[in-house]
């Protein structure tokens, strides 16, 4: 991944339902209101993967979403980072034997995709923050900015 | 009314903020060196929101303390938890877990407490620490 300039703090994330159970994007937009404003970081929510640094996916990816999931990834240029909000992205969670799942995201995602895990269920807002913080610290790292 | 709209300027400007500004109030310039100021002390972190009482955060798991009497294994809605035959423990994935608290309510022994522990996040969702007793 060749990062520029522009993907250094304020990363704009776009956010996918993949299949959740709406508790996980409550939390990210709680994240959003003035209680816990990150947008004070320079995060915003963007309305087109086209404009997004970071993917934000909740839910294990539905039958009917596994396209739209791979869409919206290609959708967004490079650099970018995959966020996965809540333990159904992740693993699946208490859809680990349902026949409409086709996750969890990262099988479905290339082996070169950068995925980052926020675990919970659902996860808190301040969790949603401390993911950005592990984000940061890994694209300092990326860049060899961990000094 | 001039008057009016400096009394409500004077008044937003001295009252406390609804913002809870953790961990840091900015975004720091460089997170690795903010990083190591914490560790020294020299930066200190916002607390976050106050929990509401009765939190179900990360579970803990007492080793010593588990018969392997497997309940918990049949009440773990999301698989979570694995049954080490061989030791007789079980093995707890935490980021398999829906944080429900069935197996530290169902446990005879007590060997399971959801801690107050949420901050959790990382690029290895099967790491060290997101493993109880691996």
């Amino acid at each position: 991944m060749k990062l520029t300039k522009t993907f250094d703090k304020a990363l704009w994330v776009f956010h996918v339902n993949s299949g959740s159970c709406n508790a996980c994007d409550i939390e990210i937009v709680a994240a959003l209101t003035p209680r816990y404003d990150v947008e004070r970081f320079g995060i915003k929510l963007v309305g087109s993967p086209r404009h997004a640094d970071v993917l934000l996916f909740t839910g294990p990816v539905t039958r009917k979403m596994k396209d739209r999931v791979m869409r919206v990834y290609e959708q967004t240029p490079d650099p970018k980072v995959v966020m996965v909000i809540g333990n159904c992205g992740s693993t699946t969670g208490v859809f680990y034997d349902s026949y409409a799942i086709d996750g969890p995201i990262d099988t479905l995602l290339p082996d070169d995709a950068h995925v980052l895990y926020v675990t919970g269920c659902p996860v808190r807002p301040e969790n949603v923050i401390n993911g950005v913080k592990e984000a940061w610290l890994y694209l300092e790292k990326l860049r060899g900015d961990d000094k | 009314m001039p008057t009016s709209t400096i009394y409500t300027l004077i008044k937003q400007l001295l009252t406390k903020k609804a913002t809870n500004p953790f961990p840091v109030k900015y975004t720091p310039n460089n997170m690795h060196a903010a990083a190591s100021l914490i560790e020294s002390g020299d930066l200190t972190i916002n607390p976050p929101v106050e929990l509401p009482p009765d939190f179900r955060g990360k579970l803990s798991y007492d080793v010593d303390a588990c018969i392997g009497c497997q309940l918990c294994l049949k009440v773990c809605p999301a698989e979570a938890l694995v049954f080490k035959s061989e030791e007789r423990k079980v093995k707890h994935y935490v980021s398999r877990c829906t944080f429900c608290a069935q197996c530290a309510n169902i446990c005879p022994k007590d060997c399971f407490e959801m801690t107050e522990e949420f901050l959790i996040a990382g690029l290895d969702k099967y790491s060290d620490d997101m493993i109880l007793n691996p």
